[in-house]
C-alpha cells in the first residue's frame, strides 16, 4: 500500500487475487490449446478481418497469432515459445502443462497451503522426473548409418498430429531422407541446408524432394536455355553489373565526348569480368557436350547476360544469400568471390538444370547433383493457406529427426511417459521426501536451535509431499487431453493406464480404442530433448507465478496522454 | 531502365506511402484517360522506374508499385495482405485438405469497407459492362456519391489502406506479427530492438525485397521511408544494415518521417529522457546505413509556414501524411524523367538525375553532409510577373524540423523541382519558361547556394478523389492562387481541386544545424556523462558504454561537417 503513497494511480492487487489472476491465466491459455493436441486434435482456422486464412494445430503459430495482452498469459507463452525455438516442438504440451500445475496448485493453495511449500515439492519432483527421464529413455544408436526405421517413427509421429494420416506419411520419407542428406558426420546438423520451396500448383500430395536445389528465380534473357544437361555451375558472387563508381564520377568530365570515354571503359571492366567467365566455360566445355550455368549472388545487367547467351551460358543473378552455401554442398565446387583466379575446380555439376515457369513466377531446378549435401523439400498446394501449414510441419519433421540424431534417444510416446513418471514419483519420490528433510534438520541440529522449531520444519518439508503429488497428478494432462481429444472418457482411461504401469507394463493410450497399447509397437515416439525441456520449464514458470503475491499496475496509466 | 525500389517501414510511413501511391495511380489513371488533360501524357516519365509489370498465374497482366510494406499485423484494415490481384477469386472454397479431423473456425469480425473502398469494389464488378458508355445520367448520381466519399474520409481514416485506390502485389505486403502487445506500447528504441532478428523475421523481409531486386536490370536506388518515431526505426535500421551489405553499390535515399502523434507533450521528465535518447539513437543508427537521410515531420504541421493555404488537422494523419506524400511525389520525379538525348524533347521535362546522382550531388560534394532539409511550397506560387520574383524561393518552406530559418550558408547545396508551374496568365508555363522564372528568384535573392540544380516538369501534381479537403479557400481549380477568397466552405478538396503545381527543394545548408546539435546534446547529456540518467534504459537497448562514444563520435562528426566552428562538437573530451 505504500505504493499508493508513491503514485496514487497505481493499481494493485493483493495476494490471493494476484494469485488467482495468475492462475486464471495459465488455465485460460491452457483451455485454447488444449484442443490441439495429438493426432484426433482440431485444426483451427483462423479467418482474419480483412477474410485472410490461416490453418494451424500448432500451438507455437497459434501463440503468435494471438494477440495475447494479458502480462501472465505473455510470460507462460514466451516460455512455450522459446520452448519451440530451443527444440522445435512441445509448445503446446508446456502450455498445457503449466496450466495444470497451476489448477493443480489452486485446489491446495484454497484450503490454505503456502505456495513455498508447493514450489519446494515442485523442485524436488522435477529432479526426480529428470533422473527419470534419463533411466526411461530409449537409447539410438547413431553411428555412420542411423537407424532409418527409428526416425521414420519419430518423424511420423509428429507430422500425424500436424496433417492427415496419407500425406504425414509421404512426408515422413521426406524429412528423413532430407536430414540424412544434409548430415555429415561429427558435425551439427544445420536445417538451413535444407531448402523448403512452396509453388502454388497441383495438390498437397505432389509435394517431394529434390536431391539439389529448387531457386526461385530464373534466367533474364529471353534466348538462354531453359532446359540443360551435363552442367558445369559456377558458383559466384561478382558483380555483373555497370555500376557508377562511388568517387564524383559524374563531375570529371567537362564534355560529352569525355563522359561517353568514362562511361565506355566502366562498361569495358564489367565485360572483363564476363570474358573471363565465358573463357573459363570454352575451356571445360570444349568438345563435350557439357553446359555452363552461372549463379550470381550480385546483378547481371542486360548486356552481360546477352554476352553469356552468345557464348551459350545460362545465368542467373541475385541468388539468395543462403542458397550460394547450398549450392555449393548440393554440387560440389566453390564459391568465388572474384573471376580473376578462375579455375575448373571451382566448379559444381549437375546433371540437369530446368526451368519452371508458372504465371510471373519461375523456379530453376538444379537437379541429378553427384553427392548432394543440401536438399529442396518442394511444397505444393492448391492454395496458400495449405502450403503454409504443410510447410509449418515440415519444419517440425525436420527438427523432430535432428533432435533424434543429436539426442541418441527417444522417449515413448502417447502418454506412456507421462504416466510413467507420475506413477514413480508417486510410490518412490514421495515416501523420500521426508528422508531429505531429515537431512536438512542433522544440518541443523549442529547449531543451537530448540526442537519446537525442528517440529516445524519437519512438519513443512512434510508438506513439500503435497507439492510432488501436484506435480505427479499435472503430468497426467497429456494422457488425458489425448484422451479428450478422441472423445474417450478421461477417469476410465487414467484408471486403465495407471493400472498397467502397477502391473509394470510401461503403455501409452490407443486414441483408437480407449484401450492401452505398447507404444514401442505402435511406433510411436516423442523427442527427448523436448520433454526434457518442458519437465524443465514448466515448474520454473509455474513457481514463478505461484510466487508472486503483489500485481502492481502502475505504467499503464502514465503512460496515457495527458 | 533504372528501377527504384520503395520501401516503407511503420505507421505513419504507409501512410504517406499509400497517398504517394495514390498519385502514381491518378497520372497513370490521367495519362490512359482518352479525355484527359494532355498535360499528363508525357512520354517523358518513365512510370516503369517505380512500378512493375508482372503476370497472375491466370495470365492476366499487372501492373504494380515496386514496393515493400512493413507494418503491424492488422494495420491492413481490410485489406488482404495477399492483395486482390492474385487471389484466385474471392469465394474460394474453404474447406480444409491437410486434416481430416475436427476443424474449429475462429472468425474475427470482418473488418467494413467504408464508402470509398465499397465504391472501388463496385467499379471493378462493373467495368466490363459499361467499358466505353458514360450515361450521363450516371455521372450526375456519381458526383453525389463521390462528395459522400470525399466526406467519408475525412471523417474517419482509421488504416492506410481506407484510403487507397492501388493494387498492391502480394509480396509488397508484410506484416509484423507476434509481439504481443499494442501498438501504443511500440514507442522506443528497445521495444522494437529484437523485432528483426527474431522468428526469421529479418530473413523473410530480406526475401520479399530480393522478390523486387531480382527483376530489376539496372537498379539505381532504394528509397526509404521510415517512421523512426518508435520501435520501427530498430527494425528500419537493422533491416537497412543488411540491404548495404547486399546491395553495396546501390544508394539508399531515407526520408525519416515522423507522424504528429510522436510530437506530443510528455509530462514527466522520464518520458522526455527517453524520448529524446530514443531520437539521438534512432537518428545515429538510421544515418549510419545510408547515403543520405532526410528527416521529414514537424511538430505542429497546421501552424507552420508550409500550410499557408493548407487547412490541416495536425492530429490527423490522413492529412498530414498527404503533404509530406506530395512533396516525396515531387522529388521522386526527376528520377523519372528519361534523359536527355540528342532528339529529347525539351517541353516536357528538364533536369533528369538518377538517385545516385541527386545523394552525390547533396552529400558529397564540398563538404560530405549527408542530412538534408525538404522544402515545399503546396501549391506552388504563380511564376511569372515581375513583381514577385521573390514568392518562389519564400513559398518554400522547411518540412524538415528543427531548422534555422533564415541562415546564410555560402555552401548550400540545392536540387528544386518546380512541376506544373503556372504564369501570371493562368496558363501553364513551359520548362523553360520556368526555368527562366527560376534563374530569375536566384537573382533577385539575398542568399544564394553555392549550386543548385533545377528540374521542371510540366506536369502538376493531380488530385485524386481520396485526398483530404485541405486546401484553403484561395485555391483554384488548377492549383492557382487566387486574389481573393472563393465563398462556400472553407477547406477544399479533390471535387473542387483537380490539380495544383508544386515546388520542392532538398538541400544540404547549415541550416541543419540545431537538428544536429540537438540530438549530439540529448545523447551526451542522457546518455554519455557520468551520473546520466540514461545509462540503464541505454543498456537495455543494447547498447554499451563504447557503442554510445561512437555514436556521440559519429554525431558530432556531423555536427563539425556542417560547421566546423561549432562549440558542441569541441567538448567530446
Amino acid at each position: 500500500m505504500s505504493l499508493r503513497v508513491l503514485n496514487p494511480n497505481a493499481e494493485v492487487l493483493n495476494k490471493s487475487a494476484a494469485l488467482h489472476m495468475n492462475i486464471n491465466a495459465a488455465k485460460g491459455l491452457q483451455d485454447v490449446l488444449k484442443t490441439n493436441l495429438g493426432p484426433k486434435g482440431t485444426i483451427k482456422m483462423l479467418v482474419g478481418g480483412a477474410g485472410d486464412i490461416k490453418l494451424t494445430k500448432d500451438g507455437n503459430t497459434l501463440l503468435k497469432e494471438m494477440q495475447i495482452q494479458n502480462p501472465t498469459a505473455i510470460m507462460i507463452a514466451r516460455t512455450a515459445v522459446a520452448q519451440d525455438d530451443i527444440s522445435g516442438d512441445g509448445t503446446t504440451s508446456t502450455v498445457l502443462f503449466i496450466g495444470e500445475l497451476m489448477k493443480q496448485s489452486e485446489r491446495y493453495i484454497d484450503e490454505g497451503m503456502h505456495p513455498r511449500v508447493l514450489v519446494d515439492g515442485f523442485e524436488i519432483a522435477k529432479r526426480a522426473t529428470l533422473q527419470f527421464l534419463e533411466k526411461f529413455k530409449t537409447p539410438v544408436v547413431m553411428g555412420s548409418e542411423p537407424d532409418k526405421e527409428i526416425l521414420k517413427m519419430v518423424a511420423r509421429t509428429t507430422l500425424r498430429t500436424k496433417l492427415y494420416e496419407g500425406l504425414a506419411d509421404q512426408l515422413t520419407d521426406i524429412v528423413v531422407n532430407a536430414v540424412l542428406c544434409v548430415r555429415k558426420p561429427d558435425e551439427p546438423i544445420d536445417l538451413f541446408m535444407v531448402e523448403i520451396m512452396h509453388m502454388r500448383h497441383k495438390f498437397d500430395v505432389d509435394t517431394r524432394l529434390v536431391e539439389g536445389l529448387v531457386l526461385d528465380h530464373g534466367s533474364r534473357h529471353p534466348d538462354m536455355k531453359r532446359r540443360a544437361e551435363n552442367c558445369y555451375i559456377l558458383t559466384c558472387n561478382v558483380s555483373l553489373e555497370y555500376e557508377k563508381s562511388e568517387i564524383n564520377a559524374g563531375f570529371f568530365y567537362s564534355n560529352a565526348e569525355q563522359r561517353e570515354a568514362m562511361v565506355a571503359a566502366e562498361r569495358r571492366s564489367v565485360d572483363e569480368r564476363v570474358k573471363k567467365i565465358i573463357e573459363l566455360k570454352n575451356k571445360v566445355c570444349a568438345g563435350n557436350d557439357s553446359n555452363f550455368v552461372v549463379i550470381n549472388q550480385k546483378g547481371i545487367d542486360p548486356p552481360s547476360l546477352h554476352l553469356l547467351q552468345q557464348a551459350g551460358i545460362v545465368a542467373l543473378r541475385r541468388a539468395k544469400r543462403r542458397n550460394m552455401e547450398r549450392l555449393v554442398l548440393a554440387c560440389g565446387g566453390e564459391a568465388v568471390n572474384s573471376v580473376d583466379d578462375l579455375t575448373p575446380d571451382c566448379l559444381g555439376w549437375a546433371g540437369l538444370v530446368y526451368e519452371h515457369v508458372l504465371g510471373e513466377d519461375k523456379y530453376t531446378f538444379v537437379e541429378n547433383v553427384r553427392h548432394p549435401h543440401s536438399c529442396t523439400i518442394l511444397i505444393k498446394g492448391p492454395n496458400d493457406h495449405t502450403i503454409a501449414q504443410i510447410k509449418d510441419a515440415v519444419r517440425d519433421g525436420l527438427r523432430a529427426v535432428k533432435n533424434t540424431i543429436e539426442d541418441e534417444a527417444v522417449i515413448l510416446g502417447a502418454g506412456a511417459f507421462e504416466v510413467a513418471a507420475r506413477q514413480h514419483l508417486l510410490n518412490e519420490v514421495k515416501k523420500t521426501v521426508q528422508g531429505v528433510c531429515l537431512w536438512y534438520i542433522s544440518l541443523f541440529t549442529t547449531i543451537e536451535t530448540t526442537i519446537e522449531i525442528h517440529m516445524i520444519y519437519i512438519k513443512m518439508e512434510q508438506r513439500a509431499q503435497l507439492g510432488v503429488e501436484a506435480f505427479a497428478d499435472a503430468l497426467l494432462v497429456v494422457p488425458k487431453t489425448l484422451a479428450e481429444n478422441s472423445g474417450l472418457d478421461t477417469q476410465d482411461v487414467i484408471i486403465g493406464l495407471t493400472g498397467e504401469h502397477d502391473r509394470g507394463n510401461i503403455v501409452g493410450l490407443n486414441q483408437q480404442t480407449g484401450e492401452p497399447m505398447d507404444p514401442q509397437m505402435e511406433g510411436i515416439f516423442d523427442n527427448y530433448s523436448v520433454k526434457r525441456q518442458i519437465i524443465n520449464s514448466g515448474p520454473v514458470i509455474a513457481s514463478q507465478l505461484l510466487l508472486v503475491d503483489e500485481v502492481i499496475r502502475a505504467g499503464r496509466n502514465m503512460r496515457k496522454p495527458t | 531502365m533504372r528501377e527504384i525500389v520503395t520501401v516503407q517501414v511503420g505507421s505513419f510511413a504507409n501512410f504517406i506511402g499509400s497517398h504517394f501511391w495514390n498519385f502514381q495511380d491518378e497520372m497513370l489513371g490521367l495519362a490512359a484517360d482518352p479525355y484527359g488533360d494532355p498535360v499528363f501524357k508525357t512520354q517523358s516519365l518513365n512510370m516503369d522506374v517505380i512500378y512493375r509489370t508482372g503476370e497472375t498465374h491466370q495470365g492476366t497482366a499487372t501492373y504494380t508499385p515496386r514496393l515493400l510494406s512493413i507494418d503491424f499485423q492488422g494495420s491492413l484494415g481490410s485489406l488482404s495482405s495477399k492483395g486482390t490481384l492474385y487471389s484466385e477469386g474471392s469465394n474460394e472454397p474453404s474447406e480444409v485438405v491437410t486434416w481430416a479431423g475436427h476443424v474449429s473456425t475462429h472468425a474475427s469480425e470482418p473488418q467494413k469497407k467504408n464508402l470509398f473502398l465499397q465504391s472501388l469494389y463496385q467499379e471493378e464488378q462493373d467495368a466490363p459492362l459499361t467499358n466505353g458508355i458514360n450515361g450521363e445520367a450516371k455521372d450526375s448520381q456519381h458526383e453525389i456519391q463521390d462528395t459522400d466519399i470525399v466526406n467519408c474520409l475525412d471523417g474517419g481514416v482509421q488504416f492506410w489502406t481506407d484510403f487507397s485506390k492501388v493494387h498492391y502485389h502480394p509480396q509488397s505486403l508484410y506484416e509484423v506479427n507476434g509481439l504481443w502487445m499494442d501498438a501504443k506500447q511500440f514507442d522506443n528504441y528497445g521495444i522494437g530492438r529484437d523485432v528483426f532478428m527474431e522468428n526469421l523475421r529479418g530473413e523473410e523481409i530480406c526475401d520479399k525485397l530480393r522478390f523486387f531486386v531480382e527483376e530489376c536490370d539496372h537498379i539505381q536506388g532504394f528509397q526509404f521511408i521510415v517512421d523512426d518515431s518508435g520501435g520501427f526505426s530498430p527494425l528500419a535500421a537493422d533491416f537497412l544494415e543488411s540491404v548495404s551489405d547486399e546491395y553495396t553499390n546501390t544508394p539508399v535515399l531515407l526520408y525519416a518521417v515522423r507522424g504528429p502523434r510522436s510530437h506530443m507533450s510528455l509530462s514527466s521528465r522520464k518520458q522526455t529522457v527517453v524520448r529524446d535518447l530514443h531520437d539521438a539513437v534512432s537518428f545515429s543508427r538510421l544515418s549510419s546505413f545510408c547515403k543520405m537521410i532526410v528527416p521529414v515531420g514537424l511538430p505542429s504541421l497546421s501552424r507552420s509556414k508550409t500550410s499557408t493555404f493548407l487547412n490541416i488537422e495536425d492530429e490527423n494523419p490522413y492529412h498530414c501524411s498527404a503533404v509530406y506524400a506530395a512533396a516525396l511525389h515531387s522529388t521522386s520525379l526527376p528520377f523519372r524523367m528519361e534523359p536527355l538525348g540528342p532528339t529529347a524533347d525539351l517541353s516536357d521535362v528538364s533536369g533528369a538525375v538518377d538517385v545516385n546522382g541527386f545523394v552525390q550531388m547533396l552529400a558529397g560534394q564540398s563538404r560530405q553532409n549527408m542530412v538534408a532539409i525538404l522544402d515545399v511550397a503546396m501549391p506552388g506560387p504563380c511564376l511569372s510577373g515581375k513583381q514577385d520574383k521573390q514568392s518562389l524561393l519564400g513559398n518554400l518552406q522547411p518540412l524538415t524540423p528543427e531548422v534555422v530559418e533564415d541562415v546564410d550558408d555560402l555552401q548550400a547545396v540545392e536540387s528544386m523541382i518546380v512541376h506544373g508551374a503556372i504564369g501570371s496568365g493562368g496558363h501553364r508555363l513551359s520548362v523553360s519558361e520556368v526555368k527562366n522564372a527560376v534563374h530569375g528568384a536566384y537573382e533577385c535573392a539575398t542568399t544564394r547556394p553555392m549550386f543548385c540544380h533545377l528540374s521542371a516538369a510540366r506536369c502538376p501534381l493531380p488530385i485524386p478523389l481520396p485526398f483530404p479537403s485541405i486546401f484553403g479557400n484561395l485555391v483554384g481549380q488548377h492549383g492557382a492562387l487566387l486574389g481573393s477568397p472563393i465563398l462556400g466552405s472553407s477547406s477544399r478538396g479533390s471535387l473542387d481541386v483537380h490539380s495544383i503545381p508544386m515546388a520542392a527543394r532538398t538541400r544540404s545548408s547549415c541550416a541543419i544545424m540545431p537538428f544536429l546539435e540537438n540530438r549530439l546534446a540529448n545523447l551526451r547529456k542522457f546518455g554519455i556523462e557520468r551520473g546520466c540518467p540514461g545509462t540503464e534504459l541505454l543498456r537495455s537497448w543494447g547498447f554499451g558504454k563504447d557503442e554510445l562514444e561512437d555514436m556521440g563520435e559519429t554525431l558530432s562528426k556531423m555536427v563539425r561537417t556542417v560547421d566546423p566552428h561549432s562549440d558542441i562538437s569541441s567538448d567530446s573530451d
